[in-house]
């Protein structure tokens, strides 16, 4: 719900009752000051009867008004109290009950009773009612109104400030961190609101960056122990006279010293591409790359008796990093070639702006959303680092590319839509 | 053959220089920038190792100094860094070689004996092991005389145990020769297998001696006496 919706809401919660309220104490107000004003009419005439009484001293009745109603009249009945009250009187004219006010009074000059009856019509309640209820209606009517328009300008110009803030924090993005920063505001609370979000921000940011920066300065760190230690396996292996189980724990030793260098070196590529640290970008041919990174491979997929087929059939320029495009292309097809099976096949094919990797291969044991994801392996391939695919992925992710894999007739594909250098 | 090693790392320093040292060469080291600048101040060297990052300074600088100075030293970087931009950078300095750590001894052995050699234009330009010749320029091979076809891979590897002859030379050693960060990702010692065997038979169709030993479990010894 809109904000300006909901203060009307509130607004009309709280204003309805008291509105309500204030209908029902004006109704009952101005009825009594009505029956008040019409009381003193009524004395007052009371009072001109009985000074015509005095004056006159009639001995029959007197009518005092047209419609007869308000008369003098000389009666035989003892003397009472003067009385005031409502009643309703037909009226002929109109053919209804109309409400009236009478006043009945006793007056006795020269030992003659007179009896007094004034009358006056009086407003009929409905007519109070609807009168108040029309004005009170109008009244809501037009708050409402104006309270829309008021709240629709105040929106409009004192909210402004907290609309640009929130359209920019929508478009937040921390890669361009840089050009992110909460303008300086009059209204306190929106100049508060920024600061806090420029500090916060801020803060993310160099969190972001530190977490970034802490893999590739760890993976560094790590590269000189273990050129110490792969020196010295070296001399050591050196020795004359090594017996056959030190040798074997010597290769041991080399295979895990290079697996773990192989895995740093993934890792700081993989953070290099994820901290954009590939700037320099030019206009790459894929087919070149593919067909010479196959060929750098052709005897690697001969030795696992791996057919190979190779459609390139366009030209394909995309604007990327050329090691990169590279590494990309040699990962999908390190993967190809480990997945593989004897006697199996590769199929590579380039057309348009697709470059499909297909391989045989048992069935995938991971769910096909692992694929990318770092260090989720099959658990077959014991020796692959399981960062392979995730460096694919990261470039892809780079540059806006897609890949996309699917398996069918057997086979495993991978396919690459590149964007096309339209030079 | 003299060679500078600078590299604040004591550990990695000691066996380096262990290993240049079997080789044959005089090795002298330094530490940090001040004490690295002060030997290639003074002395000359026929290659200097240097590290990128030091205390007290940046390798790069040092090459600058050489290059500056005009030293004919052979220049080679080891760095922790793999950087291409740190890699272009020391090689537009003028730094001939750059390797990355975690490297192979062997690895940056055969990188200092190729760098000597291309140095050393006025020395003689082929090499000669027993009935072995090999004319690194031309890349061609002869056994007694007679020329020897090898594939690229063939004449590398057969580079490779020629310069860490005598030396025991591990599979991945081997790999990370041939393939470079390519070998990272592969199970590569079946094709090595493969291009060592077409290697021998070449070598020895032509009457060349069987050199290379098979050292159990590890790898291989170019073995000459």
């Amino acid at each position: 719900m809109k904000l300006i919706s909901k203060t009307l809401l509130y607004y009309l919660l709280i204003s309805l009752p008291l509105l309500v309220f204030a209908g029902l104490f004006s109704y009952f107000l101005i009825k009594a000051e009505l029956r008040d004003g019409t009381d003193e009419t009524l004395v007052s005439e009371k009072i001109n009867a009985e000074k015509l009484i005095r004056s006159v001293k009639p001995i029959s009745t007197i009518y005092l008004s047209s419609d007869s109603l308000s008369n003098i009249r000389v009666v035989n009945k003892p003397k009472m109290e003067t009385r005031l009250y409502d009643t309703l009187i037909y009226d002929l004219e109109e053919n209804e009950n109309i409400s009236a006010r009478i006043l009945r009074s006793h007056f006795t000059v020269d030992k003659i009773n007179y009896q007094i009856t004034v009358v006056k019509t009086t407003m009929e309640e409905e007519e109070l009612l609807e009168g108040i209820l029309t004005t009170f209606t109008l009244i809501v009517g037009f708050l409402i109104f104006a309270f829309i328009i008021v709240n629709w300008l105040l929106s409009k110009i004192l909210w402004k400030p907290f609309y640009n803030t929130l359209s920019q924090l929508n478009k937040y993005d921390i890669k361009n961190h840089e050009h992110y920063h909460f303008k300086h505001e009059k209204t306190t609370e929106f100049n508060q609101l920024n600061d806090a979000l420029n500090k916060m921000i801020d803060k993310i940011y160099s969190d972001y960056v530190q977490q970034k920066e802490f893999t590739e300065n760890a993976s560094h760190e790590m590269q000189t122990p273990l050129a110490v230690v792969k020196a010295n396996l070296s001399l050591l292996m050196q020795s004359p006279n090594l017996k056959e189980d030190e040798m074997d724990r010597l290769q041991t030793i080399e295979n895990t010293i290079k697996k773990l260098s192989s895995l740093n070196k993934a890792l700081i590529l993989l953070s290099k591409i994820e901290n954009n640290q590939f700037n320099d970008t030019e206009t790459v041919n894929i087919k070149t790359i593919t067909s010479r990174i196959t060929n750098n491979y052709a005897d690697v997929i001969q030795s696992k008796n791996i057919n190979l087929e190779l459609k390139l059939n366009d030209d394909l320029f995309v604007k990327m990093n050329t090691v990169l495009a590279e590494i990309l292309i040699t990962n999908l097809l390190q993967n190809a070639i480990r997945h593989n099976e004897d006697n199996g096949l590769i199929s590579i094919e380039l057309k348009d702006n697709q470059l499909s990797v297909s391989n045989t291969g048992v069935p995938l044991n991971i769910p096909e959303e692992h694929l990318f994801m770092r260090f989720k392996k099959d658990d077959a391939s014991k020796d692959s680092l399981g960062l392979g695919l995730s460096i694919v992925n990261g470039i892809i992710k780079l540059y806006g590319f897609k890949i996309n894999y699917s398996h069918s007739n057997s086979l495993h594909r991978f396919k690459v839509l590149f964007k096309k250098d339209l030079l | 053959m003299k060679i500078l090693l600078i590299e604040d790392e004591p550990d990695l320093r000691k066996s380096i220089k262990q290993y240049l040292h079997q080789e044959g060469y005089v090795v002298e080291s330094a530490a940090d920038f001040v004490k690295a600048t002060e030997k290639a101040g003074v002395y000359d060297y026929d290659c200097i190792l240097v590290d990128i990052t030091l205390p007290k300074g940046s390798g790069l600088d040092i090459v600058k100094q050489l290059k500056d100075k005009g030293s004919k030293a052979g220049i080679i970087i080891i760095s922790a860094k793999n950087s291409s931009t740190d890699k272009i950078k020391g090689l537009d300095l003028g730094a001939d070689d750059y390797l990355a750590k975690p490297f192979d001894l062997a690895e940056l052995n055969s990188r200092i004996k190729a760098l000597i050699r291309r140095r050393n234009f006025d020395g003689n330009k082929s090499i000669i092991v027993n009935e072995i010749t090999i004319v690194p320029e031309q890349r061609q091979v002869s056994v007694k005389g007679e020329a020897v076809t090898l594939t690229a891979k063939e004449y590398d590897l057969l580079m490779f145990f020629v310069s860490n002859k005598n030396r025991v030379v591990s599979k991945n050693s081997i790999a990370e020769h041939l393939w470079g960060d390519d070998s990272d990702q592969m199970d590569s010692h079946d094709f090595i297998y493969v291009h060592l065997r077409n290697l021998r038979k070449k070598l020895m169709d032509k009457g060349c001696n069987d050199y290379v030993q098979t050292i159990y479990g590890i790898g291989y010894n170019f073995k000459i006496d």
